[in-house]
């Protein structure tokens, strides 16, 4: 087997809400450690339908002596992750791993705010890990909106490594009621512009609000983007994202290996 | 597929015309990125050739995203030909690839034949280049691609501009989307091509049903895969029944099983390309593959089964 591509085998195959569930799977000591916001590129099936593998989000890592352990958070939407939630303990899967870029945990300021919507805790409950080992002395605070309380996930482990967690609903299940981008917003005034450091993940409508919220601030936001992908190493082109390049000009990135984490104030929505 | 232990391993070098390979099995253009994409799965040395994605003249945008849609056995792209531009391959692509043991072809773009000639132009003269392939069927692209592709008058003379531009052997990719691929393959075999490579993709549609909207922003993109590799091969043998010049089989080869079925139709060589992205040591699969394949069955020359179809 070549560089990054692993056998893995199934530990933990969850449903811990409606649609929602944690995969955990066993691979060589070798899988490299990832990076907050690296991905996985996973075969579900040696069939030619779904034809492609599935990119996920790395939710957590964990190495001893004899194995790695890759846990995945997802949600069964699609054919591929409907077949992915089908599958049973002990089942076999290729992976290709860890990819793309993660999010920088180098330059990080006084303030730390995550905005995380639905799934999009995934990447961001590592990136909570590491971050609250790097940089311990920082204030954090979680904003996390959920559709409904029946949706919500991750919490508990999120809660074990911050105290300042802000819930939010948009039926009002649980926590406030509203997007969670209008309940960051009333409080955007509390964080120092130059000195907060931002990062989020979630829909692509979500997103698009935040960058409107943040447009004309200096703040700097770190999104983690989504997109359909076909090979995951940047060959095909297939997942690009129009962005503005140095000079200002339109171009497209990759998601998998330009991405998929990008300057919020980078991407150019339609 | 059972592996016997023979004391030689199979032949495996093919010519094609003027070009030579160490082994039938080359990538895919816009399959397998510059090379560097993959280098760190597989040695590329160990590669008949690698195809680089399509160049133009100019850097090119691309097509505005989503770009891909997964299908039944097989997936949509409507990339719309995003590239560096020749120069910057030449400049920063192609001293990577030199330091592999591969044949680099350069497939090759234009809006107009002015812009074919003078890609081919450059990539002549830049070291480490050993052919060019003519893309003359893109489906996703507004000028130029498939529209130079599906007349033959027009064809041959994009296959004739580059011929005069080039001392390097010359590929002519062509597409599917035509009614006559042999009366294609048959102009631009007397324009001068060395070699006819087929098919790209097929186009298609896919439509989301929650907003009744097109999956690709482009609505119609190419169709590859193993969906599309039964069409490949029909292809294939309707040209090779009309041309002269080797072929190379393209189109849906996921397994050396695949790969041999375009060889014993006549095909020299066979490209590789969607397999690649859900598994990106695809080719080096099917070449050993094919090796256990002649091994046992006898072989000792891959040559000795190509073109040996009864129909």
């Amino acid at each position: 087997m070549a560089a990054n591509i692993y056998i893995g085998e199934i530990l933990e195959n969850v449903e811990i809400q409606e649609d929602c569930f944690l995969m955990k799977i066993k691979t060589a000591p070798s899988f490299q450690n990832p990076l907050p916001g690296q991905f996985i590129m996973i075969r579900i099936s040696g069939l030619n339908d779904p034809f492609l593998s599935r990119p996920i989000s790395i939710y957590a890592f964990s190495r001893n002596e004899d194995y790695s352990t890759i846990e995945l958070l997802y949600r069964a939407v699609g054919k591929g992750t409907q077949i992915m939630a089908g599958l049973i303990e002990g089942s076999m899967v290729e992976i290709n791993g860890p990819l793309g870029n993660g999010f920088d945990t180098k330059s990080v300021k006084e303030n730390i705010v995550i905005i995380s919507g639905g799934i999009g805790i995934a990447p961001l409950s590592m990136l909570t890990e590491t971050l609250q080992k790097t940089h311990p002395a920082s204030n954090m605070i979680i904003y996390k909106g959920f559709q409904s309380a029946s949706a919500v996930v991750g919490l508990k482990k999120l809660q074990k490594l911050c105290r300042n967690i802000s819930v939010c609903t948009d039926d009002g299940t649980m926590g406030e009621k509203g997007f969670v981008t209008g309940i960051f917003q009333k409080d955007m005034k509390k964080f120092p512009q130059d000195n907060t450091s931002i990062y989020a993940c979630g829909p692509r409508p979500m997103l698009r609000s935040l960058a409107n919220i943040l447009n004309r601030t200096k703040f700097c936001c770190q999104v983690s983007l989504e997109e359909r992908m076909a090979c995951g190493v940047g060959a095909c082109m297939g997942c690009a994202v129009a962005v503005k390049d140095k000079n200002g000009a339109l171009a497209h990135r990759r998601v998998c290996a330009d991405g998929p984490v990008f300057n919020l104030q980078d991407i150019i929505w339609e | 597929m059972k592996t016997m232990k023979t004391k030689t391993s199979p032949k495996m070098a093919v010519n094609l015309g003027p070009l030579k390979l160490n082994n039938p099995v080359m990538t895919a253009s816009g399959t397998f990125g510059y090379g560097e994409e993959y280098a760190g799965y597989l040695d590329l040395s160990r590669l008949g050739a690698v195809v680089v994605k399509g160049l133009s003249l100019k850097p090119r945008l691309g097509n505005p995203p989503p770009r891909i849609m997964e299908t039944s056995g097989g997936m949509l792209n409507s990339i719309g030909l995003q590239n560096i531009g020749v120069d910057a391959f030449i400049e920063e692509k192609l001293p990577f690839l030199r330091k592999y043991n591969t044949a680099v072809v350069a497939n090759i773009y234009g809006e107009t034949y002015d812009e074919f000639k003078q890609v081919a132009k450059k990539l002549s003269s830049a070291k480490g280049v050993h052919a060019l392939e003519v893309n003359i069927s893109c489906p996703n692209v507004k000028k130029g691609g498939v529209s130079f592709g599906a007349d033959p008058k027009v064809a041959a003379i994009v296959t004739r501009t580059v011929k005069d531009e080039t001392g390097l052997p010359v590929i002519v990719k062509l597409t599917p989307n035509v009614t006559d691929v042999a009366a294609v393959a048959v102009a631009v075999e007397k324009a001068g091509a060395d070699i006819i490579s087929l098919i790209n993709t097929l186009t298609g549609m896919s439509v989301d049903l929650k907003t009744r909207r097109p999956h690709l922003k482009n609505i119609t993109g190419g169709l590859s895969g193993p969906a599309i590799k039964p069409v490949a091969l029909r292809m294939v043998w309707q040209v090779l029944q009309k041309v002269s010049i080797p072929v190379i089989g393209i189109g849906g080869i996921m397994t050396a099983e695949d790969a041999l079925e375009f060889l014993i139709l006549g095909a020299k060589a066979v490209q590789i390309g969607t397999a690649n992205f859900i598994n990106p040591c695809a080719t080096l699969d099917i070449i050993e593959g094919i090796k256990i394949y002649l091994a046992d069955n006898g072989i000792k020359d891959i040559n000795e089964i190509i073109g040996t179809f009864r129909p």
